[in-house]
């Protein structure tokens, strides 16, 4: 088995929610500004949870936030 | 630099300080030939107040100095300090004390190994401080990693 990422569409959303800064959403979602940084640079998976709160505040679902992509190259 | 990192590093710093005087004054007394259990258990009480005495006072500092760098940033009168810590800081901690435990795990081993082999009990407990300290240390720096390079 490969690597497994979790990407995102953080960036996209926040920028077509009235350029939403990464503190607002952060305080949306009940997390600090660092999580969210590291969630958009793909540096940190989120727990479900959390994954659903910021789809939430997007009005969008899991799967158009984030998508999963598997990487089998060795 | 966030706030959770800026604790870690005081964290790291002050253990390092801990690290080198329990080291400087174990030396001592092994070359003074006073490798007795008074003066080693002695080190073990000044080594353990310290740790708690310097780890209040690292808090404390990085509140401080955390308030007045974002007064100085934003010109707030009451800055917001994010001081919360969220579930992405809960894994970095478990994750750096899972090694700290494997550090302190494998230096109980050894100390008692030194035991096993014929050295005296004085040396087993003065290594079982010795390695608690380098876990410390090791556990902060594999978290401040964490939280540079991500989970």
């Amino acid at each position: 088995m490969g690597k497994c990422r979790v990407s995102n569409n953080i960036r996209k959303l926040r920028f077509y929610n009235d350029e939403m800064t990464q503190q607002e959403l952060a305080e949306q979602v009940g997390v600090t500004r660092q999580t969210i940084v590291a969630i958009e640079k793909a540096k940190y998976s989120p727990s479900l949870e959390l994954a659903f709160r910021i789809a939430l505040v997007f009005d969008s679902s899991v799967a158009e936030v984030f998508s999963y992509d598997l990487d089998d190259k060795k | 630099m966030s706030f959770q990192e800026k604790n870690i590093a005081v964290s790291l710093g002050s253990f390092t300080l801990i690290l080198l005087i329990y080291v400087i004054r174990l030396l001592q007394i092994f070359q003074d030939g006073m490798l007795e259990p008074v003066s080693v258990f002695r080190l073990w009480g000044l080594i353990i107040v310290l740790s708690i005495i310097f780890t209040i006072i690292a808090s404390i500092l990085t509140h401080i100095i955390s308030t007045i760098i974002q007064v100085i940033k934003t010109g707030e009168q009451e800055p917001k300090i994010e001081d919360i810590k969220d579930e992405r800081d809960e894994l970095i901690d478990l994750k750096g004390t899972k090694i700290a435990y494997l550090i302190s795990s494998i230096g109980g081993f050894l100390a008692m190994l030194t035991f096993v082999i014929g050295q005296p009990p004085i040396i087993m407990f003065s290594l079982f401080i010795l390695f608690g300290l380098i876990a410390q240390i090791i556990g902060d720096l594999s978290r401040m990693i964490l939280y540079r390079k991500g989970i």
